[in-house]
């Protein structure tokens, strides 16, 4: 017996899913903002989300990553991509492994099985996150008006992802093209978010994609 | 009539758009491009506001952001009023309506100058120290009367409406004003293809250029201004900030600069944009390019309108197309001002006389004004002036400057306009925010800053050096070496000529003679804004007031929004002289941020009405709306507080979802607490440290309730922990320590037991938990569930896994009420659905939805402590009764072990937690009130603990309370007394804190 509880956590496709946005209704705003906006806004919602925490400088621990994903650990401060899936940088200690929704259970175990025997630990957080993409020429402009670090191009360069203060909370912000960034959000703390983001967008024009 | 000062040409303003706007209740019209005191001076508006003290009429003196008088209020609606605007920086437009502060009923007929005159004697300095100090409660009455009479403006009434925010900036070379030497510095830094953030104060770039006599590359110089903004426009990495106001420089080169978006557009902003923007600069290296703010003379009446420093009437006709009179008289110190009485010749007004404080200056400006006989009168200055509401004539008369003494009667000259000049002052406001003091040069007759640790430069007029070309070098030097220590390879690049001019020194005059001594002759005013005169000055230096700070407190000389910017430093010199010692003997005051007012809006952004805090809520919340909840704050949280029914007041809800619980079964969102996952080898050692009971024979399966205390042995928090694998656990904590409790497993984790393998990780937002609590609760579940939820299967303080409403679910047995509970954790996504199952199959079962009021009515009925309400940071676990949480015989010394052992956490007598039943069932004791003994000692009493929690029982009949007593576990039975503030008393029985069920026999069913 694993000493480690591990269980497929995610029901049959029809069983009622709410994301945290869900009581914005987004699908009914799509198409509604302003033309050209500056800034358009989706959520990515229903992935599957995993914290993987281990040592870094165990070669062993890199290794058995790499074994089950096929990516090489993010060095710090960045996010790494294949296909659909994504690991990025939390901590010296701490990986944010982002895979298409339903496929973590399957992740995890592939994960445990290639650390089998090593201190690590992974945690399937899928329910308690989500994350926001941020496209257009004046996201930069709404993450200053947000965040005090520094999002200009010479320091927050396209794969690079930052845990930081944002507004009067804090979140994730991951840079994965020229005009497109995301913000990985607390479930709890999405309401505030989508409030700020709408507030900060509305200058130059906010547009909501499904 | 309109306009009547208004040259017939000249002048950056469109003539062609006409804009009206009123000043005190009068319609005027001015020009696009001019600023509100511009409109104002070309409409012959003399009087702008009365004095804070004396009331005198008060005209406008200056151009710029040193104005001490024109500070209005603007703003057409109550919303949108705006207190100290200063005229000199409002740009006039269409509609703008400003008022005078001071001055009732009129500025030109103010009831008040008639108290005034007789005030002013009555109110010597330190007026208000002296006299209103006493009697103290007076003070409140005195204090409506002097803000009224002081006429600071005052705050709008109703909601603004417009937007305010927030943005951050980093850049490697932040330049400070935008005049020749930060222009300069800009283009060095901005070609160098560094980040360049350029601010400046004023509604367009070029700063002493924009009226300047001088030609570069023997063009005018605003044709040099338009080219370099437009090298710097097109620069990616510059950004161009005009209209902003760089007001405070903050440790670590932070600086906040006021950009004020739309307020030269109209009384409100135009819809979707932001009004005024707070930029929050981190910058690697400062270009200082503040310039140097021309200093007034001080000479007798001079604060009657139609006294003017000099260089601001030069920018007042050559910037504005606007003579503030017709008959110049020019008193100087310098050859700098002579430019006013060239301009003023220039534009075929009459300069009536120069009055020159210096031998025989032969200064090339001297000389082109000699040259154009111009009457010029040396070793003279203005000393003092005359008028009512208006300048009628200057008296001009020979001086001995190093005596302090008038040499001659002198003459009085008619005229209708004083300007004056007594040298620059660099403006090293922002270089003094951080503490820096600065330094007096003899030579400039002035202070620049003096060595900081900030990576700043300094660069032109702040650094004394006035001379335009040596400016323009200075600045282009400055931004090359700002660029390159940040990183940068400097370009070079060459500057346009300028012609050279032959000037002579400045001779240090400050505050003119006068054939009467100071306190008998006209008032000399220093701060015109805070109506300090130079008598005023020397009779706190007679007074013993010899500290700079000291002279400025009793004065207030420079206060408030003020900042020292004219009178600082005739103030300082009036002192030193009234002392014998110098100008750097004398030392100068602080500056503080910040530099010009700042509306609260942009001080506050976007961080108001919703937006103020992050608001949290659970996946459930739209179901508690759905179901009429009321809220709770709970930290950030949104909890459901109770859920009325038919206009329920909250005592019948409570009492309604009370008897639900325990009658049948009732239903709460839990998932507000806090839940930390902890996976490793040493996870279960780890527990044990941690908390202060012992975890090494839980099993795979069960669930335990622990207790947390900090070093001291206090409690700090407290929750149920599960082991789900033999080297996993699910801990809970309560809803508000959820961040504190992770960042605290962390340290120990890390600082001191990184031995131990183990990792946490917060799933407090991914599990949303519902918890069923009641008899009926099992028979409910079962309805819903594939999980054996036999007593013997699934018995207390134990969890499965398994369907709950077709969603995979870990359920715990553990009770919060003393029932039969169930609490459901599913993955929040899918929460929302199992509720709506539940709540279906519940209604045969009265399943009632509950919220914290009844939580805590049920949790106290069976004497279960809230961590913070229940504790105060101050109660170990045996003070709490819960001495059978401790793990005594633990083999390593776990935290909070040695602190509650010490050997006042031990002694007999600590405040103990108990129940308390009132005596009369019908009383109820309020949280927080003081319990005594002895109810019929005196006052002061001898308080012996007070109540922590209490509630209304339907369950108990009667009203019950928890709460500290000293000794009060060795005192059940004894009585206690609550003395109230309406002087009854409430007695009450001193009982085991468990009400209800003490034998827990309903949970462990």
């Amino acid at each position: 017996m694993s000493t480690i509880n591990v269980y497929q956590q995610r029901p049959g496709n029809d069983v009622k899913a709410e994301s945290p946005l869900h009581h914005a209704d987004l699908p009914s705003l799509v198409g509604k903002g302003r033309k050209n906006a500056g800034v358009t806004l989706r959520e990515h919602k229903f992935l599957g989300h995993l914290t993987l925490r281990g040592s870094g400088h165990d070669q062993a621990f890199a290794g058995g990553v790499f074994k089950a994903l096929g990516l090489e650990l993010p060095v710090a401060l960045t996010v790494v991509a294949s296909g659909e899936m994504s690991l990025q940088w939390l901590g010296p200690d701490e990986w944010l492994l982002i895979v298409p929704g339903g496929q973590e259970f399957a992740v995890e175990q592939k994960l445990r099985d290639a650390l089998d025997g090593q201190h690590i630990q992974i945690v399937n957080v899928s329910g308690g996150q989500t994350l926001l993409e941020l496209s257009g020429p004046n996201v930069r402009e709404v993450l200053m008006k947000s965040t005090s670090y520094d999002v200009h191009p010479n320091n927050f360069p396209v794969g690079k992802a930052v845990g930081t203060v944002f507004a009067k909370s804090q979140l994730v912000i991951r840079r994965t093209g020229e005009e497109t960034w995301e913000l990985l959000i607390r479930r709890s703390f999405s309401d505030y978010w989508w409030l700020w983001l709408q507030d900060a967008a509305a200058e130059y024009g906010l547009s909501i994609e499904a | 009539m309109s306009q009547v000062y208004r040259l017939s040409n000249g002048g950056r303003i469109d003539r062609s758009k006409v804009l009206n706007f009123t000043f005190n209740g009068q319609t005027y019209q001015g020009f696009a491009g001019d600023t509100l005191a511009a409109a104002l001076l070309a409409n012959g508006v003399d009087i702008v506001g009365r004095s804070f003290k004396y009331s005198r009429p008060r005209g406008i003196i200056a151009a710029g952001s040193e104005e001490p008088n024109a500070i209005l209020q603007v703003g057409a609606t109550e919303a949108t009023q705006v207190p100290n605007v200063r005229a000199t920086q409002q740009a006039l437009y269409a509609g703008l309506v400003a008022t005078s502060t001071n001055g009732w009923p009129s500025v030109n007929t103010d009831v008040m100058g008639i108290l005034g005159k007789v005030g002013g004697k009555l109110m010597p300095p330190g007026f208000y120290y002296k006299t209103f100090m006493y009697p103290q409660s007076f003070w409140m009455t005195y204090e409506k009367y002097i803000r009224k009479a002081a006429g600071l403006g005052r705050a709008p009434l109703e909601l603004d409406p417009d937007t305010y925010d927030y943005m951050n900036q980093h850049c490697d070379v932040l330049v400070v004003g935008a005049g020749p030497a930060g222009l300069a510095a800009a283009l060095a830094a901005g070609r160098s293809g560094a980040r360049v953030i350029l601010a400046d104060e004023q509604e367009e770039f070029g700063g002493s250029l924009l009226d300047s006599r001088e030609s570069l590359d023997g063009k005018p110089a605003a044709d040099w201004v338009a080219a370099v903004v437009a090298e710097l426009r097109g620069m990616r990495e510059v950004t161009l900030l005009p209209r902003a106001t760089v007001n405070g420089y903050h440790d670590h080169n932070f600086l906040t600069i006021h950009e004020r978006l739309t307020d030269h557009l109209g009384d409100r902003a135009p819809i979707g944009t932001v009004r005024q923007r707070m930029h929050r600069v981190r910058a690697k290296r400062v270009v200082l390019a503040t310039g140097a703010h021309e200093r007034p003379l001080v000479y007798g009446n001079n604060d009657v309108p139609g006294n003017m420093l000099a260089g601001a009437v030069s920018t007042y006709v050559r910037r504005y197309g606007v003579a503030p009179g017709r008959n110049l008289v020019l008193s100087t110190n310098n050859d700098h001002a002579y430019r006013v009485a060239l301009d003023w010749h220039d534009a075929g007004l009459k300069v009536v006389a120069i009055a020159d404080a210096r031998h025989n200056p032969r200064g090339s400006l001297v000389e082109e004004a000699r040259a154009k006989g111009m009457r010029i009168l040396t070793s003279s200055a203005v000393i003092e002036s005359r008028g009512s509401k208006h300048v009628t004539a200057a008296r001009v008369a020979a001086i001995d400057v190093k005596a302090h003494k008038v040499a001659s009667p002198g003459e009085w000259l008619d005229c209708d306009l004083v300007a004056t000049s007594g040298g620059y002052s660099p403006v090293v406001h922002l270089a003094s925010h951080l503490g820096g003091k600065p330094v007096w040069r003899e030579d400039i007759l002035g202070f620049v800053p003096g060595d900081a640790p900030q990576k700043r430069v300094c660069v032109g007029g702040i650094n004394g050096v006035f001379a335009l070309g040596d400016t323009l070098a200075d600045g282009f030097e400055g931004g090359a070496r700002a660029a390159t220590e940040a990183g940068f390879k400097a370009v070079q690049g060459t500057l346009p000529k300028v012609l050279a001019r032959q000037e002579e020194a400045t001779v240090a005059l400050f505050q003119v003679p006068h054939d009467k001594n100071t306190a008998r002759a006209p008032k000399q005013f220093v701060d015109q804004q805070n109506d300090v005169t130079a008598a005023a000055i020397e009779l706190a230096t007679r007074e013993g007031f010899e500290s700079v700070e000291h002279v400025k407190r009793y004065t207030a000389l420079g206060f408030g929004t003020d900042q020292g910017k004219l009178g600082n430093i005739n103030g300082l010199a009036i002192a030193a002289r009234s002392m014998g010692i110098t100008i750097p003997e004398m030392g100068t005051t602080m500056f503080r941020p910040n530099y010009t007012p700042i509306t609260f809006g942009a001080v506050a952004g976007r961080h108001c009405g919703h937006l103020f805090e992050p608001v949290r809520f659970t996946a459930l919340h739209a179901w508690h709306l759905k179901n009429g909840a009321e809220f709770e704050d709970v930290g950030q949280w949104k909890r459901p507080w109770y859920f009325p029914r038919n206009g329920e007041d909250i005592h019948a809800a409570v009492a309604r979802e009370c008897k639900a619980v325990r009658d049948s079964v009732g239903l709460l969102d839990a998932s507000t607490l806090g839940k930390i996952d902890i996976q490793g080898p040493d996870a279960r050692e780890f527990l044990n440290r941690i908390y202060t009971n012992a975890w090494t024979k839980l099993d795979v399966g069960k669930a335990r309730y622990g207790l947390m205390c900090k070093e001291d042995g206090m409690v700090f928090d407290d929750g149920v922990t599960a082991c789900v694998g033999e080297n996993h656990f699910i801990m809970t904590t309560t809803t508000g320590g959820a961040a504190r409790v992770l960042q605290w497993l962390e340290i120990y984790q890390q600082t001191e037991w990184p031995d131990l393998k183990v990792y946490f990780t917060s799933v407090t937002d991914h599990w949303a938990t519902l918890t069923l609590s009641g008899p009926n609760s099992r028979q409910l579940l079962s309805e819903v569930t594939d999980i054996d939820l036999d007593k013997d299967a699934f018995p207390f303080m134990s969890w499965k896994e398994g369907l709950v409403a077709g969603v995979p679910a870990r359920v715990f047995r553990i009770s919060f009420t003393g029932e039969l509970s169930y609490e459901i954790n599913i993955q929040a996504n899918y929460a929302m659905g199992v509720l709506e199952k539940i709540a279906e199959a519940g209604k045969q079962y009265n399943l009632t939805p509950y919220g914290t009021e009844t939580m805590h009515v049920l949790r106290a009925e069976k004497g279960f402590i809230i961590v913070g309400q229940d504790t105060d940071g101050s109660m170990t676990p045996d003070d709490l009764n819960m001495g059978w949480c401790v793990g005594r015989t633990k083999p390593f010394s776990w935290i909070g072990w040695r602190g509650m052992n010490r050997e006042d956490c031990v002694r007999e007598n600590r405040k103990q937690l108990v129940g308390l039943k009132p005596v009369d069932p019908n009383q109820w004791l309020p949280e927080g009130a003081q319990l005594v003994f002895d109810p019929k000692q005196a006052i002061p009493m001898d308080m012996v603990g007070h109540v922590t929690s209490s509630y209304a029982s339907n369950s108990l009949g009667y009203s019950f309370a928890m709460g500290v007593v000293k000794g009060g576990l060795k005192r059940l039975g004894e009585r206690v007394y609550s003395p109230q503030a309406d002087g009854s008393v409430i007695e009450a029985e001193i009982c085991s804190s468990v009400f209800f069920d003490p034998k827990g026999e309903r949970q462990n069913v």
